[in-house]
């Protein structure tokens, strides 16, 4: 029935913002998102922006957690826990708001307060979902800029990490079910392991192909699927003085 | 009584519109027997994006006009923004893409100029909505006949308030407090002049397929009908019962025994209509913003009421103006019926402005 999937029950979470407690509701679900209308680009794609080019490690800020709390990282807690190590805010308005304001702009913006990544989002019609892209904006992010050290003798990959690789991979075993795409939420999870490795091996894309039973073309094609993760390493390249892959 | 789509969709009460400049540019009233039995006689209309696809134009057409609509948007630039702090050509161009999102039933176009298109609305029609959003200012909202609010899309047109932003926030202190307390989960709960009935359908929601009912009341009989419509879009009809009249006068049945009772109700001083954005003063409705020389005339009455309606224990929250009215509320509340309420408290917005008060009942 269509009227039942507008309306779902919402999980609520609360946090905290300008010493006034509210609590926002977060929409787990999303229609999957079209790309609708390409030839028009009537407004800027919605923006991420990032204070930093440089890459935060997580040791840097993991302050009373354990080891494993802070190995594991962010992109491990519910939407729930993320949000609330967030501070969030919408676009200051001029004027009086409420009634006397017509104006559909429900931008939010995301906050992530131990690593300073700010996400944001304006392009839906509601304030409501654009909170939750923003979030999940967020976690691409957090697997993008956060970086963990990872031991390479002997190398274990998360099982994250092995979802994400194309089924050729000999390291891969038959239990890690369908390749998980760049437009799954869990893709974030795999692309910050992989991430990892590559700034482990120092940008080596065929290095870090060995590690993961690949070759070196299907290791570069698996990055140059998300075009986030390909600047990532590109940019990593770069600064090493190697060529970019293309 | 289920609604069912074949029903919302009613494909052939959609005639071509020749007078581009009327109201009620989206189409013939949507007529349903399930609607007949609200009070009075009024109509809701079908939101675009509700309308069955039976149009079609080529993608060549498509583009022109949406070339054409960006035109105008663009030479708006910012003289909305400084003659009453209205959009700006950014803010109409994304409305432009929502009305294509809400006006296009195939949203993977083809490549081909000559490729055909499904639309909900004829092509020239698309001509006249965006005139009118621009030239008279009509809200994008009444245009395309919906509001995304919350997770909800609520059906809206000329005659009810367009819920706003802001607002969502009432249906999260509603969670809150039900949350942890099952007895105001279970009881009923008033929303008082619902307009669209957002705030009835949200605090639905939050109360759970287990939870109490909701009564909502309003006015005005065009507000009554569509939030008829939305209920029953949302299938909601057994839950919620909207009743058309003054603020309390349909609950004399409920007194001492509402659960919790939310409003936003007019707050506009009387003086401020006249200078509000073109969008909001032309066209929304005065009933819905006018709210007396202070514009505390239906906030105090709603105090007044709720000490008389609310059992022990019983939650209240009202939107208001802003800090001073929030201030001139507790104190009013204080002084009036101090030893009714308790936990008053004065809430803001996302904007960081003190938008709400709430409390208990003793
Ligand atoms: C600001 S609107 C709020 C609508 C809706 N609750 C929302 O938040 O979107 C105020 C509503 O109060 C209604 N109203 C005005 N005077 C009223 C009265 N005397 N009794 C009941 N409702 C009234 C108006 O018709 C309007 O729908």
């Amino acid at each position: 029935m269509a009227h039942k999937i507008l309306f779902r029950p919402t999980l609520v979470l609360t946090l905290t913002f300008h010493k006034t407690p509210f609590s926002v509701s977060y929409h787990p679900f999303r229609r999957s998102q079209q790309q609708p209308f390409s030839f028009l680009n009537t407004h800027p794609t919605a923006r991420t922006t990032n204070n930093t080019h440089t890459h935060l490690w997580c040791s840097n800020f993991s302050t009373t957690t354990t080891t494993e709390g802070s190995e594991k990282c962010y992109l491990y807690l519910t939407d729930e826990d993320l949000m609330r190590q967030c501070e969030m805010g919408t676009f200051k308005s001029s004027g009086p708001g409420g009634q006397h304001r017509n104006k559909r702009e429900s931008a939010v913006r995301l906050k992530h307060l131990p690593t300073g990544i700010i996400a944001q989002a304006s392009e839906d019609r509601s304030q409501h979902k654009n909170r939750a892209s923003a979030l999940s904006r967020l976690r691409s992010l957090i697997a993008l800029k956060v970086r963990k050290t990872v031991d390479l003798d002997p190398y274990s990959p998360p099982r994250e990490l092995l979802q994400i690789l194309p089924p050729k991979s000999s390291i891969r075993g038959s239990d890690c079910g369908p390749q998980i795409g760049p437009n799954n939420p869990r893709f974030a999870l795999g692309m910050q392991a992989l991430l990892d490795l590559v700034f482990a091996v120092e940008g080596s894309v065929s290095d870090a192909a060995k590690y993961l039973g690949l070759s070196t073309g299907a290791l570069s094609r698996l990055i140059l699927s998300d075009d986030s993760l390909r600047k990532e390493v590109n940019d990593l390249r770069a600064s090493k003085g190697m060529k970019p892959l293309k | 009584m289920k609604l069912t789509l074949s029903s919302v969709y009613r494909p052939h009460s959609f005639p071509k519109l020749l007078n581009c400049s009327s109201f009620g540019i989206l189409g013939r009233p949507f007529c349903s027997s399930a609607l007949s039995s609200s009070p009075t006689c009024v109509k809701p209309q079908v939101p675009l994006f509700l309308r069955p696809p039976i149009y079609s134009t080529k993608l060549c057409d498509l583009k022109k006009w949406h070339d054409w609509a960006k035109g105008v948007s663009l030479s708006i630039g910012s003289t909305f923004v400084q003659s009453d702090n209205g959009a700006d050509s950014n803010m109409l161009c994304r409305e432009l893409k929502w009305l294509m999102e809400d006006a296009v039933e195939d949203h993977s176009l083809g490549m081909e100029d000559d490729d055909r298109v499904k639309m909900r609305i004829d092509i020239e029609e698309l001509y006249c909505l965006w005139t009118q959003r621009v030239q008279e200012r009509r809200p994008f909202q009444y245009v395309v006949g919906c509001e995304h609010w919350r997770d909800l899309v609520l059906s809206v047109q000329e005659g009810v308030l367009i819920p706003r932003p802001e607002t969502e926030l009432v249906v999260d202190f509603v969670s809150d407090v039900v949350s942890e307390n099952e007895d105001l989960r279970s009881g009923v709960w008033a929303d008082l002049g619902t307009g669209s009935g957002a705030l009835a359908i949200g605090i639905c929601g939050v109360l759970g397929s287990e939870g109490g009912r909701v009564i909502a009341t309003d006015l005005s009989p065009v507000a009554v009908a569509v939030a008829t419509y939305n209920v029953q879009r949302y299938c909601l009809q057994d839950k919620i019962d909207l009743r058309e009249g003054s603020w309390f006068e349909p609950l004399k049945d409920m007194e001492g025994k509402l659960a919790g009772l939310v409003s936003n109700p007019p707050y506009i001083p009387s003086e401020d209509i006249s200078g509000l954005q073109a969008e909001v003063g032309r066209h929304e409705p005065r009933l819905a913003l006018d709210g007396g020389i202070e514009g505390m005339d239906a906030l105090h009455h709603l105090c007044v009421g709720a000490a008389l309606m609310l059992k022990p224990g019983g939650f209240f929250a009202f939107e208001t103006n802003g800090e001073q009215q929030c201030c001139a509320l507790v104190d009013y509340i204080k002084s009036r019926s101090g030893r009714s309420f308790c936990n008053l408290e004065i809430r803001a917005d996302f904007a960081g402005i003190q938008r709400f008060v709430i409390g208990f009942h003793q």
